[in-house]
């Protein structure tokens, strides 16, 4: 049926045209590079990743804290390793920060 | 309670050496299942067996009264063995003559005698319909 | 039209084939253009295969015989929504569903997160292509669904127990849930491929997650209540294979769904969240060869065909692909942190995924046995139900129970003394309960008493918690309890969701236990007139009926209901013959008492020729908990689904401070 024939043909152009689009969009490109992320982001990443892990259990604590799931006493002495966590945390992110700036 | 590492993996691998221990101890006790026959292999064979078949009439009697009697075939394979199956209990709605059904049982005396309410039927086209077990 | 449904058939694999290829080379040559390039093709790929699908839709709406597929399961006089769902009813119209989900995740998942997780969808990209093209390839090359023939003037029509509204949306329902599952999986093996060893992958995915894993939830209750009602020998469930496939690969996603919240929380199992997603996915494959290749001794086999080692193979390179991955990148995976205490919410959870993975290996050992028995000792098995029931009370009983425990521990470490403060209260309730259940007769059903007991210290643990954190919100913000109760929800939805999620199990169990160790039967032959009893009903059998409807004859055993001298009206049960498909099916009587919370199942086993019906009877308490419970489940994961915009807030701060990689800024 010509019909049928009309439109696969037509739905393979498309299918050509959505492959070929990035190339028809830009033909001469400022960069052609994707970045992956190279060992210092990455080092960055995980760090920055501590540090929203231990300041979120902080606020956790003292929401569970507040909401009475924790006693007084077991907030008392989980609290003190939290903060010295999220303290070294973001430490050692200030640290990388430092030592190697972020690139662009 | 702080302590490191150890007691944790102590813990999580016998966690998981009870859990293979249950598995093992039922499995011993209660069997790895029960063996699945086609009339030609059901001579000789004693004890709780599941009879997979193709129904070969007559289909006489009464599921729910007295009996239902028909034979089974084997539903691959030229043996022309046919076994002759008692059977009481609900019979799925697609059970009739050329059917592939799955009864369970035992051989006494020369028929399949079938637990009530086993039977299953199976239909050979594409989809079929989910029929009962019991 | 079936020209341009095979055309577009073969444009959706070969844009796949692109995908997979030219992907993989564009993300190992850090290539902008020809990843984006790559990405268009999988994007446009779903594009093709909703061509091929409407074109096939079509055809059974216009009644196109020409197309084997239409012919070998619809007619003229099919109504048009069953023609419809006709289209997923056999072996290569359900395999173009399944495709057309897959592109639509695969197009969705990677559009959504071309910017935010640049790097990951690079690799990503390459992965869906090649579980595209396998499935492509099988509509295309092996079953497909537009292979003509001669038009005969008719169909051969639709089995009568799939022209059902339950039956009609189990598939599709169920295959948003098995597809949804390659999108996390594919994710996985991308951040692997990509050294990525943060949680990104599991962030960008945790909906994806959600959906597939409350789809296939969704889907097998609908697949109950069908044979509830329709195939009606008054159950419900009954452990057959295809049953169990569908099972498998939820058990190993609700483990996978606790585990990543270690991960996100505590940064650890990072290889065991990898290896339960690979476990989920090729499970979920594995479930589709079961059903579709005739290897298994099912009441439900689609049919002995050529499918079957293709999905063999693919199984076998999906397992292949997640242990060599996995393998590769074990040493970035391995984190620092250890588990600190075995009384804490790590640990619940841990416990948690143990008891989930025995029970959905204990499932896949029942459902392979069988087959490995027959190829390796040449001598066939059948694994009975007694095994399956055993097992998911040895494993799912302590399940239950943990569901309360779990989200009354902290995190890393609780103290004993506190536990023993916040469990007393929903201890004490749940002791009660079963003291009371006891003295009402409960404990002719020791598993069943069980599980009554831990259900209501779930429940009374849930009720805690939305109690503590209510009254958290109003200390804060003086709100009304029922704006404190909103907002608590609001703002913690996944917590919450959580709890409703649970919420949702323990009605399941609930309704479980009632109506399998609390049930009771009777049956026997009934002349008119005559009554049976079961528990303190009345059956009276009064006449028989016979009556003409479309597309079948039906006959109806009309039965009294009478209760204590209360009457109760009148039931119908029955068979319908069905002409054209040459058919016989069960039609149940059902009466839902919601005062007493129970069923009576009424099933007309035999029409006897003098008139005379065998009756089997039921009463089943608290059988309709189960379908409230997927009501639930879908409000619950809905609540647990919803965009929180904090978070993604947060995510996009954190990978903007740790860097800005060329392929995350917008395009110039």
């Amino acid at each position: 049926m010509t019909a049928a024939l009309v439109l696969a043909a037509l739905l393979t152009v498309a299918a050509v045209v959505a492959v070929a689009f990035p190339f028809l969009r830009e033909p001469e490109p400022a960069t052609d590079v994707v970045g992956e992320l190279d060992a210092f982001e990455r080092r960055r990443l995980a760090l920055a990743e501590e540090r929203d892990r231990a300041l979120a259990a902080l606020q956790e604590l003292e929401a569970d804290h507040r909401a009475r799931r924790i006693s007084d006493e077991d907030y008392r002495s989980l609290v003190g390793p939290l903060r010295r966590e999220a303290a070294q945390a973001l430490q050692e992110l200030d640290v990388e920060r430092q030592d190697y700036p972020a690139r662009s | 309670m702080a302590r490191r590492g150890s007691p944790a993996r102590l813990v999580i691998a016998v966690s998981i050496a009870a859990v293979l221990a249950v598995f093992l101890l039922y499995t011993s006790i209660a069997g790895g299942g029960t063996p699945s026959l086609s009339p030609s292999e059901l001579a000789g064979r004693t004890g709780d067996v599941s009879l997979a078949g193709l129904v070969v009439g007559p289909v006489k009697g009464d599921a729910h009264a007295g009996g239902l009697r028909f034979k089974l075939r084997d539903i691959e394979g030229a043996k022309k063995t046919t076994v002759a199956v008692r059977y009481t209990g609900s019979v799925p709605d697609l059970f009739r003559v050329g059917r592939h059904v799955v009864v369970d049982g035992q051989l006494l005396a020369g028929v399949f005698v079938a637990t009530p309410g086993t039977m299953v039927t199976k239909c050979p086209s594409k989809y079929s319909a989910l029929q009962p077990p019991k | 039209m079936a020209e341009l449904g095979r055309a577009a058939l073969l444009v959706t694999l070969g844009l796949a084939a692109y995908a997979l290829l030219v992907g993989a080379y564009a993300a190992s040559t850090h290539r902008r253009r020809l990843a984006e390039s790559a990405r268009n093709a999988l994007v446009a790929s779903f594009f093709s295969t909703l061509v091929a699908a409407v074109v096939l839709a079509a055809a059974f709406v216009r009644d196109d015989f020409s197309l084997r597929y239409v012919t070998e399961r619809s007619s003229k006089a099919l109504p048009t929504p069953y023609k419809l769902s006709a289209f997923w009813g056999g072996q290569e119209g359900s395999l173009l569903l399944w495709l057309l989900v897959l592109t639509g995740y695969a197009a969705l998942a990677v559009w959504l997160n071309r910017r935010r997780a640049a790097d990951l969808v690079l690799w990503v990209t390459p992965v869906l292509g090649g579980i595209t093209v396998a499935f492509a390839w099988l509509v295309t090359g092996v079953a497909s669904p537009f292979a003509t023939h001669a038009a005969p003037p008719d169909g051969l029509g639709l089995t009568p127990s799939l022209q059902n509204p339950y039956m009609a949306t189990h598939p599709p329902a169920l295959y948003l849930g098995y597809v949804g599952l390659a999108v996390p999986w594919a994710f996985a093996m991308g951040a692997l491929l990509a050294g990525r060893t943060d949680e990104r992958w599991i962030v960008a995915t945790r909906r994806w997650t959600l959906v597939a894993w409350a789809s296939l939830g969704i889907g097998q209750l609908l697949g109950a209540h069908w044979a509830y009602l329709e195939v009606g020998w008054g159950g419900y469930f009954a452990w057959d294979p295809v049953e169990n496939a569908a099972l498998m690969p939820w058990l190993a996603a609700t483990a996978f769904l606790h585990s990543v919240m270690i991960q996100e929380k505590r940064g650890m199992l990072k290889v065991w969240n990898v290896v339960l997603v690979s476990l989920a996915f090729c499970l979920s494959i594995f479930g589709t060869f079961l059903t579709r290749s005739g290897i298994v001794n099912s009441i439900h086999s689609f049919t002995q065909s050529s499918i079957g080692p293709w999905f063999l193979a693919f199984i076998i390179v999906a397992v292949a692909v997640s242990v060599a991955l996995i393998a590769w990148r074990l040493p970035l995976l391995r984190s620092r942190t250890k588990l600190e205490s075995l009384v804490s919410r790590e640990a619940a959870f841990m416990y948690n995924n143990l008891l989930l993975v025995a029970l959905c290996l204990t499932v896949l050992w029942g459902v392979a046995w069988p087959i490995l028995s027959e190829a390796v000792r040449g001598e066939a098995v059948v694994v009975g139900r007694p095994y399956y029931d055993f097992f998911l009370r040895v494993f799912g009983l302590p399940l239950l129970l943990l569901m309360g425990i779990g989200p009354l521990v902290a995190w890393r470490r609780a103290s004993l003394r506190g536990l023993l403060r916040t469990f007393l209260g929903p201890s004490v309730f749940a002791l009660m309960v079963g003291a009371v259940l006891l003295a009402l007769g409960a404990g002719s059903s020791i598993p069943g008493l069980i599980a009554y007991t831990f259900s209501a210290f779930v429940i009374g643990a849930i009720a805690i918690e939305f109690w503590r954190g209510t009254t958290a919100r109003r200390a804060l913000s003086s709100e009304s309890w029922p704006a404190a109760f909103a907002s608590l929800i609001g703002r913690n939805r996944r917590r919450y969701g959580g709890y409703v999620v649970h919420f949702a199990i323990v009605l399941l169990a609930i309704g479980i236990a009632g109506s399998s160790a609390y049930d009771s039967v009777v049956e026997g032959r009934l002349a008119k007139g005559e009554s049976l009893e079961v528990s303190g009903y009345t059956l009276t059998y009064a006449r028989l009926v016979e009556r003409e409807a479309s597309n079948a004859t039906e006959v109806r055993a009309k039965v009294l209901v009478n209760r204590g001298g209360a009457d109760l009206g009148t039931l119908e049960a029955g068979k319908n013959a069905y002409s054209v498909e040459q058919q016989v099916s069960n039609e149940i009587g059902l009466r839902t008492d919601y005062l007493r919370a129970e069923d009576l199942f009424v099933i007309a086993e035999q029409v006897n020729d003098d008139g005379s019906v065998y009756f089997r009877v039921f009463v089943k308490p608290l059988v309709n908990l189960i379908w409230l419970a997927g009501l639930v489940f879908l409000g619950g994961s809905l609540i647990a689904l919803w965009p929180d915009a904090r978070e993604q807030r947060r995510l996009a701060t954190r990978f903007a401070e740790a860097a800005t990689p060329a392929g995350s800024a917008p395009p110039p």
